[in-house]
């Protein structure tokens, strides 16, 4: 078995950054910023094989590794991916570089840490997207929150201390829930077959009744509402991103709020088939996503901040994703996957774009701009690329996610696909008014006749972006073909699960009332 | 099992009348010329009357830390005593320690100057 | 070496930590006595280490403890995993207190040997309430163990917050100690015995519950019990009393007072009482729902934090008292992980509360602390590594500590308990973040000045401290297993529930017959 079959890749993977956030602590401020991008880019460079190495047609997990870790209490390292989460392990590593590198003027003070800080997010990220052990997911998933308080209330803007502890509150809200739902899980599975474990491969298999299937539920799903977010609980979003420094932004918006996505669909919905599928969960949630596609767009029209309008584009973009998710149908979720890489490339350079101008003008107002194109002709050019993306021209990656969701969508939920098309045309008229007020019109303000287009480092941070942004516009198959047996076994899964759901607790012959944790154990 | 009391309760009389005929010859047999500091009642020297919240040389509080020190261990020396055969080498080393810690507890007094008092 | 009691000399063996922790603390008292005479000149410096070397010697005599073999237990000393687990938390309570108080003394010009005879005497005051099994020597404990830690909290002479404090910390705990003695008056006249095994098996056979003359002694012994952990409501002394104490002083008696109150509370209510369970199983659930709610939101008011620090450390005694209520072998385990981990935090927070404070411990407000995370890195490191860990974040052991309690509460069917224990927590995220937010978030003014560089003991001990809940929280294992063989290791030994018994049977922890007894008993109605 090759490094790149076996769990090394991931664990290296995971190593890498760690090793790379210890050098940043104890390397100089000027040189720490190169460590950081050395490592992200190695990082990168380490896991891009696996797209090819990755084999297709296939639901398995792939480069999968259980190793005993804590034996009392059944928690093991267990890493591994399948198609979706290894889309979702590239678009961190592809990220981060362009994060790193877009930092490299913005950031003037305490260099060491606030790249430390990046590197130890990205080991976090991944982590959450290799974990396949509920406690080693709670671990990343928590640890994510501890940097990026930092870089948005140490390197953020005017009100970041109040941004960076609702972020920090919010999403602990969910997740402390979660904990006991976890702990909760475990013991059901204690109680029906009397092993301790943490792995998700038994929990997924335990059957959980349908009542408690939708406290259960109930309670993953707030965490990963709060993530993504879903309409009532979205406010901590337009704080944080407005606040944290550009690379925090497009972090966030590139693969912090897919955590939530990702954990519908990797956990929530598997776990409690039965409630996720149940017509009162699915309806509350194509709802708030509607709300989310339909109010985030009514919202981000009237913002006179750039990079606020971003925010709430995220709101409705990420509505799109959920509606993808909770159609149910295979179209839709392979599309709401793919949307879930496209918005953190169109978004994450939306932010970058931004951070650019702010750099210059040290404004985000975006009537303070306008004539830009003239004296940023590149500039100019990408930007637009990029906020054709983010609507959905054919052509973009936008588009193709957003109609595998809306075809997915029409099948099953004809109503909720027209509503959302809508969304479509709204994206357009808060996202092209924005583009011409920007960049096109008389350059009115004269601090704008100075600006400097950007320059080789800026470039190299956009392309890739840009590539990326017409590549699965124009070739999305290799991308689609890499989930697809993955969502088509899911669906499967989840449709079988929720049919077996029990009413009544199984097997209650046999008892154990007490974890064997007391047990004084083997080993 | 009375009986075991009589020689108490006979004690107890003869102990009362004691000090009634005692009390009561000095009341018969006294001269008495009273004066204003006589008739004043006497507290260890203290004021009876003014505010409680007196101030008190600290060295009392020493003497009476010292006083309980050795009041607990009359206290313990009596029953061991009483039982010190049955205690046998064993009790002989337990109470050895208790005086060595107390020893120690005075030692440290009088090393501290609380033993002197000016 | 099999311990029976047979000899008189088996009580030196089992007592064997103890004594030496006690011989230590009187030859520290000579040496120093002796070489300073009534001179008011600070001690000379090798009393320190003499002191640690002792606490040494008295974790390795603990250690031996463990390759005894002890068949009967009836003594008024326990030799089980749970006193010897709990005597290992306390002497590291006391060793790293120590090596953090030192720069204190130095600072403050008040290095005595008095200090650590009064350190050492609490500490064999903690060492004896875990391990006794008897009231009236649980009562010399406990009284040993608090008047020690009143004057400990008065050390500070020239201080009025210090002296206020210890006068009334004194007035509260000697009302407890009331509580307490009454409370064992009204067991010993209902059953007639004060050595445990005999109450127990006495409970066991007669009928608790119409016996009001037991149910009051029980309760006024749990009393006793939670005003020495400071559980609410009757916690009122702790925020003045921790405020005003000497900063490692209250570092000290948060970590230790708490944990020996602990070690009381399992092994005289939830082991000795259990046939009596239903008389104090509402009270500490009520006890523990109080203990987390209340604290947790005034420390929200808190603008001192030192202070906060204070209500932080009642919180998590009602975190404990969880573990406590779960009255199961896994919640006795996970009370005694958490006990050793909280302990641990808690001591290093206090210890760089007082660094930063300066001399005369006089900046301890909130916005003392701005800009602490740069200006001394490690300092700040270590900080916000002990401040996670309070707040239960992982990866540290207060995050595997508090999924301990959570898994036990669930395990019992507690799950008010265990979805307010998470509630509460998310409350306490605020103000510990609020913390690391001044340190790093804010800039220093130039009038702050930056805290003084630790000396060599506390670095040590800070990084000890922040390493080893690092380690818990990433490999808990060796704890975890520790802990678990402890939690079950109690006097009498616990019999095993048979499988198949009802899940609402009262998890094991009895000896047989008094399990036999209890099966009346019914479950309290919440």
């Amino acid at each position: 078995m090759s490094f790149f079959e076996s769990h090394w890749v991931l664990t290296v993977l995971l190593l890498l950054p760690l090793a790379g956030a210890v050098a940043c602590l104890f390397a100089g401020k000027d040189e720490a910023k190169h460590v950081a991008l050395v490592t992200s880019i190695a990082a990168f460079l380490l896991s891009l094989p696996l797209f090819w190495v990755f084999r297709e047609g296939t639901p398995a997990i792939q480069n999968y590794v259980s190793i005993p870790w804590i034996g009392q209490w059944g928690i093991a390292y267990t890493v591994g991916v399948d198609g979706i989460s290894l889309l979702m392990v590239l678009l961190t590593t592809f990220i981060m570089p362009m994060a790193i590198l877009g930092s490299y003027s913005y950031i003037k003070r305490q260099e060491p840490t606030y790249y430390a800080m990046l590197l130890l997010l990205m080991t976090a990220m991944i982590g959450v997207f290799i974990a396949l052990d509920m406690f080693l997911f709670f671990l990343f998933w928590e640890l994510m929150l501890i940097p990026m308080y930092f870089i948005i209330g140490v390197w953020g803007g005017e009100r970041r201390i109040y941004a960076a502890i609702k972020f920090f509150l919010f999403t602990a809200v969910g997740s402390l829930l979660m904990l006991v739902a976890i702990v909760t899980l475990v013991y059901l599975y204690y109680r029906q077959y009397g092993v301790v474990t943490f792995a998700y491969n038994d929990l997924v298999e335990l059957p959980v009744t349908r009542s408690a299937q939708f406290w259960l539920f109930s309670a993953f799903a707030l965490a990963f509402a709060i993530k993504v977010p879903l309409f009532p609980v979205h406010t901590w979003l337009p704080d944080a991103h407005v606040e944290a420094p550009t690379a925090g932004s497009v972090i966030l918006a590139g693969v912090l709020l897919k955590m939530g996505t990702y954990g519908f669909l990797r956990f929530a919905m598997p776990f409690f088939a039965y409630a996720a599928t149940s017509d009162v969960v699915v309806y509350t949630i194509l709802t708030l996503s509607l709300i989310g596609i339909v109010y985030g767009a009514w919202v981000a029209a009237v913002q006179p901040d750039a990079k606020k309008l971003v925010a709430y584009t995220s709101v409705a973009h990420l509505g799109f994703v959920m509606l993808g998710l909770f159609a149910l149908t295979s179209e839709s979720i392979q599309g709401g996957i793919l949307q879930m890489v496209n918005h953190g490339i169109s978004t994450g350079a939306l932010f970058l774009l931004i951070g650019m101008l702010y750099e210059r003008r040290h404004t985000r107002l975006i009537e303070d701009f306008g004539g830009i194109a003239k004296v940023m002709p590149f500039f100019a050019f990408a930007f637009v690329v990029v906020a054709l993306s983010s609507i959905g021209l054919p052509g973009t990656n936008g588009f193709v996610g957003e109609f595998l969701i809306l075809i997915g969508t029409f099948r099953t939920h004809p109503v909720a696909a027209v509503i959302a098309a809508t969304g479509v045309v709204f994206a357009a008229a808060y996202m092209l008014p924005m583009v011409q007020r920007v960049l096109y019109g008389p350059v009115e303000d004269e601090e704008n006749r100075e600006l400097t287009d950007i320059g080789l480092r800026e470039r190299i941070v956009l392309l890739p972006a840009l590539a990326m942004i017409v590549l699965i516009g124009v070739y999305p198959g290799p991308f689609l073909e890499k989930t697809s047996a993955s969502v088509d076994a899911l669906l499967q899964q989840i449709e079988m699960r929720a049919s077996q759901a029990p009413l009544e607790p199984l097997g209650t012959d046999v008892r154990f009332d007490h974890m064997p944790i007391l047990g004084v154990d083997e080993d | 099992m009375r009986q075991a009391y009589i020689g108490i309760a006979i004690l107890l009389v003869v102990g009362l009348l004691n000090a009634g005929l005692f009390l009561a010859l000095s009341h018969l047999a006294s001269v008495r010329r009273p004066t204003k500091v006589k008739a004043s009642a006497y507290e260890s020297g203290i004021d009876p009357l003014g505010d409680t919240r007196d101030r008190f040389s600290v060295k009392f509080y020493m003497v009476a830390i010292l006083f309980i020190v050795f009041d607990i261990e009359t206290i313990f020396f009596f029953p061991w005593a009483s039982i010190f055969r049955e205690l046998g080498l064993p009790g002989l080393i337990a109470m050895s320690v208790f005086v060595l810690v107390l020893g120690v507890g005075l030692a440290y007094e009088w090393k501290k100057g609380a033993l002197e008092w000016e | 070496m099999i311990l029976d009691f047979s000899s008189s000399l088996h009580i030196v063996w089992a007592l064997l930590p103890e004594i030496v922790v006690a011989v230590t603390g009187l030859v520290v008292l000579m040496l120093d006595v002796f070489q300073r005479g009534s001179r008011s000149a600070p001690s000379a410096p090798w009393v320190g280490p003499l002191a640690i070397t002792g606490l040494v010697g008295a974790v390795l005599a603990n250690a031996w403890l463990l390759t005894l073999e002890v068949p009967a237990q009836n003594a008024q000393i326990a030799v089980d995993g749970f006193r010897i687990a709990m005597n290992f938390i306390v002497l590291g309570v006391a060793i790293f207190g120590l090596l953090y108080s030192f720069d204190w003394l130095n600072r403050e010009g008040q290095f005595t040997g008095e200090f650590i005879f009064l350190v050492l005497m609490a500490v064999v005051g903690m060492m004896l309430l875990g391990g006794t099994r008897d009231l009236i020597v649980l009562f010399v404990a406990i009284e040993l163990m608090s008047i020690s830690v009143y004057v400990l909290t008065g050390y500070d002479r020239r201080s009025r917050r210090s002296a206020e404090a210890a006068l009334k910390y004194f007035l509260m705990g000697a009302f407890a100690s009331g509580f307490l003695l009454y409370g064992i008056a009204l067991i010993f006249g209902s059953v007639g015995s004060t050595n445990l095994s005999l109450v127990t098996s006495e409970i066991a056979l007669g009928t608790a519950s119409n016996n009001p003359m037991l149910f009051a002694g029980v309760a006024l012994l749990l009393v006793g019990f939670a005003f020495k952990v400071s559980a609410v409501p009757f916690h009122m002394w702790t925020p003045d009393a921790y405020e005003g104490a000497p900063t490692p002083v209250t570092g000290f008696m948060a970590a230790g007072v708490k944990a020996a109150g602990f070690a009381a509370i399992v092994r005289f209510i939830t082991i000795e009482l259990a046939p009596a369970a239903e008389f104090w199983e509402g009270i500490i659930w009520w006890l523990a729902m109080l203990t987390m709610i209340v604290p947790n939101l005034a420390a929200l008011a808190q603008d001192d934090v030192k202070r906060m620090l204070a209500y932080s450390s009642i919180a998590h005694a009602g975190y404990l008292l969880v573990g406590v209520a779960a009255d199961s072998p896994l919640g006795r385990s996970a009370t005694l992980f958490y006990l050793a981990v909280y302990a641990a935090m808690t001591l290093g927070s206090f210890a760089i509360v007082y660094l930063v404070a300066g001399k005369g411990d006089v900046r301890s407000k909130l916005s003392d602390f701005r800009g602490l995370g740069w200006r001394r890195p490690l300092l700040g490191a270590a900080f916000v590594v002990f401040l996670l860990s309070l707040a239960g974040f992982p990866p540290t052991g207060g995050f595997i500590g508090k999924l301990y309690l959570l898994s036990a509460a669930v395990e019992s069917g507690e799950s008010v308990l265990a979805i307010t224990l998470v509630l509460t927590s998310l409350i306490s995220y605020y103000y510990y973040l609020r913390v690391i937010w001044k340190m790093y978030f804010e800039e220093a003014p130039e009038s702050l000045p930056t805290p003084e560089r630790p000396g060599l003991a506390f670095g040590f001990a800070a990084s000890i401290g922040a390493l080893a809940l690092l380690v818990a929280g990433l490999f808990p294992g060796h704890g975890l297993r520790t802990a678990s063989r402890a939690g079950e290791d109690l006097v009498p030994r616990a019999a095993v529930v048979a499988p198949g018994a009802a899940p609402s049977a009262r998890p094991s922890g009895q000896d047989p017959a008094a399990s036999r007894a209890s099966s009346n008993v019914s479950e309290p109605e919440r």
